[in-house]
């Protein structure tokens, strides 16, 4: 029996803040609020790295929190996808180049939906959310593979950027 | 309850009525917080996604314990629902959450520790009030057996009603409703025992979840006796009741709990068993 298209109805989320300020994180948890209310598709804010389907990531990857961030992801089980929230999260915004930064989670896990917007509205996260349940059916139960470099980082404007010297890493939709 | 053929129906059907149960709740919940809420079906949903995870297991005892936790409640309930031993009942029920107790220590995680810790001391809270009604149904009917509560022209309900109150307060504590939800308390130890289980081990710990409504509401009904509908009635009223003290309170300590739990449901089922002893009712 085919099950992949009850991945769609009952998606959990798993909700991690890599370093952003907390302006995402708050647009997040409006959309569990009444007014959003996305516990009517089925999405449970479970908080369980282990029982999660979708990981809403913000924040643009503190050097602290990247280890976090790494194993938190390897320890949801597939099928799995990752929804960035925040230009941060994304790209860096407007951290983007500080010292203690790492400029976006893609830099360190495979993203499937970027959600902008400093401060993204509660209706896009729906909408990135409902783009990445499409991608989350098409999904498999293999292990998610990691990504190898094949140079050393490069460093341009102050910012490491491995993004360009990835292999294998799926290019992500952008959403907005 | 009489006929053996509705016995094994029910038997068989119980996950199956208590996941509605646990999907009209969610959606009562919902619609009380002024929210649209997830469908009736979404328990099944969650089911069938969970069937569909990759499988991660801590080690293969933690997930062995979270199946025999389910089962053992499965067997509490089928001896409820024939009619059997109320203390066997009770007893098989403390041995499933002493089952998953002992997973939620058997693994490395903090909060696992933490939750299974806090579900030893609801246990401590609920487990004597139900030991006491068990007595008083004794004293009551002069038999242990369940059945023996239903042959009885007067309801039980008015025989015992302190029982009833005692029981109605620590259902919150059983079922891990606010203000006694601190064994799973999501904000603090998320999750608690079930914390580690994922994919379809996590299967086992949330249909346990759904027979232990069915534990709780055919409690309620015992209350009913042979008349059908005053225990229907009942359990939709303690349905209503648990939904709303769920919404609008907040989480207590588990001092508090316990405190609650031994100074006022304690006492009231023991003025219950002294008022059935002597026959004052
Ligand atoms: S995108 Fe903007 S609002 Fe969102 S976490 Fe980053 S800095 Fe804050």
């Amino acid at each position: 029996m085919k099950l992949n298209k009850y991945r769609k109805k009952s998606p959990w989320i798993l909700h991690y803040n890599a370093g952003g300020c907390n302006g995402c994180d708050i647009e997040i948890l409006a959309c569990l609020g009444p007014k959003y209310d996305i516990e009517r598709f089925g999405m449970i804010n479970s908080g369980n790295p282990k029982q999660a389907d979708i990981m809403l990531v913000t924040g643009p990857v503190t050097k602290r929190s990247r280890e976090r961030l790494v194993d938190i992801y390897s320890q949801m089980p597939e099928p799995k996808v990752v929804v960035a929230c925040g230009s941060c999260t994304c790209s860096g915004g407007v951290f983007r180049g500080m010292y203690n930064c790492e400029g976006g989670v893609d830099q360190y896990i495979p993203v499937d939906v970027y959600v902008p917007g400093c401060g993204c509205r509660p209706e896009q996260i729906i909408a990135g959310v409902v783009e990445a349940l499409a991608k989350l059916e098409q999904k498999t139960k293999d292990i998610e593979k990691s990504i190898r470099l094949d140079r050393s980082p490069q460093i341009n404007n102050g910012q490491v950027d491995r993004r360009e010297i990835a292999v294998g890493i799926a290019p992500g939709k952008v959403f907005g | 309850m009489n006929n053996i053929v509705v016995q094994i129906i029910l038997i068989a059907l119980a996950p199956f009525i208590g996941g509605l149960i646990y999907g009209i709740e969610r959606k009562v919940k919902a619609r009380m917080q002024r929210r649209i809420g997830p469908p009736i079906l979404q328990p099944f949903y969650d089911f069938l996604k969970l069937m569909d995870k990759r499988k991660m297991i801590v080690h293969s005892t933690h997930a062995f314990l979270g199946i025999i936790h389910f089962i053992s409640l499965w067997f509490a309930l089928a001896i409820l629902i024939t009619g059997g031993d109320f203390i066997l009942v009770i007893f098989l029920h403390l041995l499933s959450t002493a089952i998953i107790i002992l997973a939620g220590f058997s693994t490395r995680s903090i909060f696992s520790h933490l939750g299974a810790n806090r579900t030893a001391i609801s246990i401590l809270a609920y487990e004597p009030v139900l030991v006491i009604i068990a007595i008083s149904a004794f004293m009551l009917t002069g038999s242990f057996d369940i059945s023996a509560l239903y042959a009885g022209e007067v309801p039980p309900l008015f025989k015992m009603p302190l029982a009833f109150v005692a029981l109605l307060l620590i259902l919150p504590v059983k079922l891990k409703k606010s203000p006694f939800d601190v064994g799973e308390a999501h904000q603090e130890v998320v999750g608690g025992v079930e914390l580690e289980y994922s994919g379809i081990f996590y299967e086992a710990i949330y249909t346990a979840k759904w027979l232990d409504y069915v534990f709780c509401y055919l409690l309620v009904f015992l209350f009913g006796g042979s008349n059908i509908w005053l225990g229907l009635t009942l359990v939709v009223l303690t349905f209503i009741y648990i939904n709303a003290l769920d919404n609008s309170t907040a989480r207590v300590s588990y001092k508090q709990m316990l405190r609650f739990c031994l100074w006022v449901a304690l006492p009231l089922a023991f003025a219950n068993l002294l008022l059935t002893m002597f026959n004052i009712l």
